[in-house]
């Protein structure tokens, strides 16, 4: 008897899965199903099915991930919606994927192939899983996980902690203790350093103009040359304006 | 990339379709009009019978037209192409009448000085025909010109409507959200299939999302009504995904039923709110929509969620900064989306509105 596990996180979904191998497949048997990827590594060491149905956008790990921990250990059908990047993967991967929603002649032909891969002897049936899994889990990740720059800045305004997209400041500017952050919305102190900054905010857009200040491009109107090695740019808008020291006095040398 | 670039830059057969070095038979006929027509003005002027003064016509007139064509298929960078021709007509138009002379005096230049008339004759004739050649080369380049720039124009045109079809689809695509709708009809089908109560409803909430998912972006007249209506479906269509996972709350103040809001704005908050706070999510959650009448006419309207939180690298396409633009516009500068943390996790996003009395 062959047994299994659905991984899936819309209950409806997962119903819905099991009512049709219960039609498709009666001597499958569906020992456990799991809501999530770390319930679906889980209950797959604690079950030991022979077959996983996992859907591939689960909250916390996703399928993937969960695959490359099971692969190997259980005939495994990915379940995804629409998704060309995916669909490609399984294609190259002949790892069996189902569509969602599921169709039901298109469960049956995954049934048959199941059935027929369960026949031969686990020896021959060894797919370079690896390599396949971990270019998709790559893939996946790519289209989860943006570019690494930083996005929102966290502040304190008052009692709360305020989200400030990071394409509303307009400049950044520390004294003793804190930093500050100048933007659309008004001023918030954040714990970040300066130096922190400067590592996390993207390069193209953000430059450090002092040893305690960090100017958005978009907003600087001009520059002007002050007494000795000095200068300060101009912000486009407003009154304030931002000290640049010696050392960053090359990158106006241009204006 | 310019079909035909104009005179003044560099071109010089570079990226234009290559000038034929023959005149077109159009062009020919043209031509031999013209030169009848100079031939018979010029007849009273001049002592030679009429067949001399047309063969020097014609002659004169190939000579020109052979010269702008030539010109203009001579592929140089040196100057700019419509400079060439020019030039090549006044030199052709001071040229073959001097040819015509020394044909008739059979070379010998200083027989040709000697004779008053002959001279005469001859400037008279290049004088003709700069003028006659130079005004029809300014008119053919003119024309050209115009039609390489009515070509331009339209290729312009056609990119600019096809980029501006792109743009809508790209809009409706993510407004429509086929992962969306296939996810949530994959869900349907199978309250359909098993015969469940609930499928009415839902299927009221599905057509209730789609009929408002419609591009409305220009609608001025959506109130904050619709957009109650409109989330509220969207949250009931997701919470018959997610049941154990979303808790939902909606409290909109009846009496800003009728206050007119930027179609589809709030159900950016929200989705935002389920595709990245509550969704990820293994625990389950809750949203909170509502909206209150504060004092001195301003309004409060708030989305939030007891989801994973924003991370500080997060935010792909989040739409904020499109709907910050929107609000704006709506209700003037300074209305922006607020967002703010919340205890212990989530994300709450304010919305502080002045509105008319």
């Amino acid at each position: 008897m062959t047994t299994a596990l659905i991984a899936e996180d819309e209950p409806l979904l997962r119903e819905r899965l099991v009512s049709l191998l219960a039609r498709l497949w009666p001597e499958l048997r569906v020992l456990a199903q799991a809501r999530n990827g770390r319930e679906a590594v889980e209950l797959f060491d604690q079950w030991h099915p022979d077959v996983a149905f996992l859907d591939v956008h689960m909250p916390g790990m996703n399928g993937i991930e969960v695959a490359r921990c099971v692969a190997g250990r259980a005939e495994l059908v990915f379940v995804t919606a629409f998704d060309k990047y995916a669909v490609e993967a399984f294609r190259q991967g002949a790892i069996d994927y189902v569509l969602k929603p599921i169709e039901e002649d298109r469960l049956a032909e995954t049934v048959q192939r199941l059935r027929a891969r369960l026949q031969t002897p686990a020896i021959s049936r060894e797919p370079a899983w690896d390599a396949t899994l971990e270019r998709m889990a790559a893939q996946l990740r790519e289209k989860l996980v943006p570019k690494p720059w930083l996005k929102w800045i966290k502040a304190s305004v008052g009692s709360t902690v305020r989200l400030i997209p990071v394409e509303q400041v307009i400049y950044v500017k520390s004294d003793n203790k804190y930093t500050m952050v100048v933007w659309e919305g008004g001023e918030a102190l954040i714990r970040k350093t300066i130096r922190e900054l400067a590592d996390e905010l993207d390069p193209d857009r953000f430059a450090q103009v002092h040893r305690s200040a960090i100017v958005c491009l978009d907003r600087v109107s001009h520059f002007t040359h002050g007494p000795g090695d000095s200068g300060e740019v101009h912000l486009k808008g407003r009154t304030d304006r931002v000290a640049v020291s010696r050392s960053y006095l090359h990158l106006f040398q241009q204006m | 990339m310019s079909f035909v670039s104009p005179p003044a830059e560099a071109d010089a057969g570079a990226n234009v379709p290559s000038h034929r070095a023959l005149p077109s038979r159009r062009q020919l006929i043209q031509v031999v009009v013209v030169a009848l027509v100079v031939a018979v003005l010029l007849r009273p002027l001049v002592k030679n019978p009429f067949v001399e003064i047309m063969g020097e016509a014609l002659f004169v007139a190939m000579m020109l037209l052979f010269a702008f064509t030539a010109a203009g298929a001579w592929r140089q960078t040196v100057i700019p192409r419509w400079m060439a021709q020019v030039a090549a007509v006044t030199a052709a138009a001071l040229m073959s009448p001097f040819i015509v002379q020394m044909l008739t005096f059979g070379g010998d230049v200083s027989a040709f000085l000697g004779s008053r008339g002959h001279v005469r004759g001859y400037f008279l004739v290049a004088a003709v025909a700069v003028i006659v050649g130079t005004f029809f080369a300014a008119r053919a380049l003119s024309s050209e010109r115009a039609r390489g720039r009515a070509l331009q124009d339209a290729l312009e045109r056609e990119t600019l409507q096809r980029q501006a079809a792109d743009t809508r689809l790209d809009l409706l695509t993510a407004q429509i959200q086929p992962h969306f709708l296939l996810n949530t009809l994959a869900n349907v089908q199978e309250l359909v299939e098993s015969g469940s109560p609930r499928a009415a409803a839902v299927f009221r909430s599905l057509i209730e999302y789609l009929r408002a998912a419609m591009p409305h972006l220009q609608d001025a007249d959506a109130t904050l009504a619709d957009e109650e209506r409109l989330v509220r479906a969207y949250l009931h269509l997701m919470q018959m995904r997610m049941p154990d996972r979303l808790e939902f709350s909606v409290t909109i103040d009846p009496a800003l039923a009728a206050m007119r809001f930027p179609p589809m704005a709030l159900l950016t908050l929200v989705e935002n709110a389920i595709r990245h706070g509550i969704d990820p999510s293994c625990d389950p959650g809750k949203v909170e929509v509502g909206a209150r009448r504060l004092d001195n006419n301003m309004v409060h309207i708030w989305v939030a969620d007891t989801g994973v939180g924003l991370s500080e690298h997060a935010g792909q396409g989040t739409g904020l900064a499109n709907l910050d633009e929107r609000l704006r516009v709506f209700f003037g500068e300074g209305t922006r989306v607020e967002l703010s943390e919340q205890e212990p996790h989530g994300v709450r996003a304010d919305i502080r509105a002045r509105v008319p009395a």
